[in-house]
């Protein structure tokens, strides 16, 4: 060989004067945080400019459109202004026309809780070795979270199918429901937001799921056991905690403010 | 709070350390807490710029408790949380100026044939 166009091996190089040891392979650990843990950190972020983006486009389309100053008794759905959230999202499953102003979305929010507190559960009991506790605590991860996209999936139909009374648009017919043109809630963006950003949130917990779902095969097969530790858990408990973390504010600007 | 790491001195091979888990249920208790607060404010007072701020405070405080104990934030290396922290600000800033320019256009719209 005269002449070589690949590099020498950098780990057998660095064996010469000084050895290389630890994780990251440079003798040290930046941020003393394992190498997958610091890039789902890295990912979150870059996931957080994303929803960012969807939450300041919903702030700066909801100022530019007029605010309803009458009573709240007196509220219409009308496309001039921006709807009231708890005249919209007022409906309860099994409880027809019942006026439960964001009833279900408090379940909602208190399911999405539960399950980040069962993921931590987890994520303590890998820390620990114990396999039996993982599996049941991420069972209960999974559990809820799957509660949680049934229960988005029917505030959506809800949604798309509209109130009994309806609005009259324009043109003198009565429409109900949402839909990407046109809806009886108010200006055409409100549902466009709507769609696009609780969609986007429960794509993510859904991703969320399907990675729990692996999780918990792994570990029952004792995948994380025979690695000697359950980092693995940690690191898509961090995105959990993240989409958790999502809806929380999803909550407070589509539902609250 | 720090003290929840796992105290292997004690455990024999192949033994099960005890859970520790009052902390996790201690932060379960104080996001619950909050969440009915913010209900509170939704029916016993008219929308205001200072009922949307009282939510935006709670709101970050939620996020502190998630990020900061649940993803455990709070206890690692303090360039890892300003690495953190410093996008996370200039995303607010971002959305601070957005929120105004939408409702510099929204007057622009509503008044252009008075």
């Amino acid at each position: 060989m005269a002449q070589s166009t690949t590099l020498p091996h950098p780990a057998a190089s660095a064996t010469h004067d000084a050895p290389r040891t630890g994780n990251w392979d440079g003798g040290n650990e930046p941020f003393k945080a394992s190498y997958g843990k610091l890039m789902m950190w890295f990912f979150l972020l870059s996931d957080a400019f994303t929803f960012a983006a969807f939450l300041t486009t919903y702030g700066m389309i909801r100022h530019k459109h007029e605010v309803f100053t009458g009573e709240a008794k007196d509220f219409v759905f009308s496309t001039r202004w921006w709807p009231i959230p708890d005249h919209v999202f007022n409906a309860f499953p099994g409880m027809g026309e019942a006026n439960v102003p964001l009833g279900f979305v408090a379940l909602m929010t208190m399911i999405l809780i539960l399950s980040s507190v069962t993921m931590v559960l987890a994520v303590e009991a890998g820390h620990r070795m114990d396999k039996a506790d993982v599996q049941k605590w991420l069972l209960w991860t999974i559990l809820f979270g799957t509660t949680f996209l049934g229960s988005q999936a029917w505030e959506w139909t809800h949604f798309i199918n509209g109130h009994h009374e309806g609005t009259v648009m324009a043109d003198g017919t009565v429409f109900h429901g949402a839909n990407l043109a046109m809806n009886q809630y108010g200006p055409v963006l409100f549902a466009d937001l709507f769609f696009f950003i609780t969609g986007f949130h429960g794509t993510h917990v859904f991703s969320g799921v399907c990675l729990l779902v692996w999780c918990f095969i792994a570990t029952t097969n004792g995948t994380f056991e025979k690695r000697g530790h359950y980092e693995m858990i940690e690191k898509i408990g961090l995105y959990w905690h993240f989409v958790d973390l999502v809806w929380v504010f999803v909550f407070t600007f589509f539902y609250l403010v | 709070m720090a003290s929840h790491a796992t105290t292997e001195h004690t455990l024999a091979q192949g033994e099960i350390a005890k859970p520790n888990t009052a902390w996790i249920w201690r932060v379960f208790g104080v996001l619950v807490g909050i969440t009915a607060v913010e209900f509170v404010f939704v029916f016993l007072m008219h929308p205001s710029t200072l009922r949307n701020s009282i939510f935006i405070v709670l709101t970050i405080m939620k996020a502190f408790f998630i990020v900061g104990e649940f993803m455990h934030l709070k206890h690692e290396t303090k360039g890892l949380i300003w690495t953190i922290l410093v996008p996370v600000a200039l995303l607010v800033w971002l959305l601070v100026a957005l929120i105004t320019e939408g409702s510099f256009i929204g007057e622009v719209l509503q008044n252009m044939f008075k």
